[in-house]
């Protein structure tokens, strides 16, 4: 069992926009990786934007500017 | 810095590195790190239970073939407890995971690549994990140097799991000198590790 670290968790519509967001956010330096969605969180497509509480600003606004609509905003220790 | 203390628990079958260990972090004046030394996988799921119990942030690292370091993060006092130390067997399962491609699947190569990646973690977050993974033809990518798993490969290494790559392969795709996680196989041990393992897990 690996060390549980509080994440922020951001989920999308569709697939495409996940894999868009982790181009997007490794394009402009932003830390965090895309997982399969916690299985606690039932809502949006199967993979997510795992990052670092500190990191949420910087990814919501790096979605923004991409265009890329968010589904939801969830924070948790996985 | 945190004040260190070193428990030796080399050759030491469960339940007694945890035992040393819990003494170790009663006995603490203050916070402090605690790094114990063990020699088996079983210990070292143990004692990361036995952090995770007391809320203690704890890592493990395996420093040599047999030699695992657990790393508990003691930051405050703990109440000496009467509760009998729990003590569960070896949780990697007879799995083994055989990995034949950097991509999940057929269809999109870009898809199969997010997804493969998608499976490691989700292995390296299971209470059972795989006694060996194996990677070989394009999964030799997964091991080596700019693969996006390799935290996760070094997560499992850690505790205990066999991460093997064949090196038919490495040679292959010129990645022979770029291989960071786990160590090198060939053909005999693949098959060896194949039929010896009660499931065989293909994504």
């Amino acid at each position: 069992m690996r060390e549980k670290h509080l994440r922020v968790i951001l989920t999308f519509h569709t697939t495409t926009d996940a894999m868009a967001m982790e181009a997007c956010c490794t394009e402009k330096g932003i830390s965090g990786r895309l997982i399969p969605v916690p299985t606690v969180i039932t809502a949006g497509c199967g993979l997510c934007w795992s990052a670092p509480p500190e990191e949420q600003e910087a990814a919501l606004f790096a979605a923004k500017t991409a265009g890329i609509p968010v589904a939801g905003v969830y924070q948790m220790m996985i | 810095m945190a004040h260190m203390v070193t428990v030796d628990a080399m050759g030491e079958q469960c339940p007694i590195p945890v035992v040393k260990a819990t003494k170790a972090i009663g006995e603490l004046a203050g916070p402090a790190t605690v790094e114990v030394h063990v020699d088996n996988e079983t210990a070292v799921q143990n004692l990361l239970r036995m952090a995770a119990g007391k809320g203690f942030a704890a890592r493990s690292q395996q420093a040599e073939p047999r030699h695992f370091v657990v790393t508990i993060e003691a930051d405050r006092p703990v109440e000496p407890s009467d509760e009998p130390v729990a003590c569960l067997p070896d949780l990697r399962g007879d799995i083994v995971v055989a990995v034949g491609s950097a991509a999940m699947g057929t269809g999109s190569d870009e898809l199969g690549k997010t997804l493969m990646k998608g499976f490691l973690y989700a292995v390296s977050q299971q209470e059972q994990l795989p006694r060996t993974i194996l990677f070989f033809n394009g999964g030799a990518y997964l091991t080596t140097e700019g693969s996006a798993s390799l935290e996760d490969l070094r997560t499992m290494e850690a505790q205990g799991v066999e991460i093997l790559t064949c090196g038919t392969c490495l040679d292959f795709y010129g990645l022979k000198e770029k291989l960071a996680v786990g160590g090198v196989t060939n053909m005999y041990a693949i098959v060896e590790k194949l039929t010896r393992a009660a499931k065989v897990i293909r994504p």
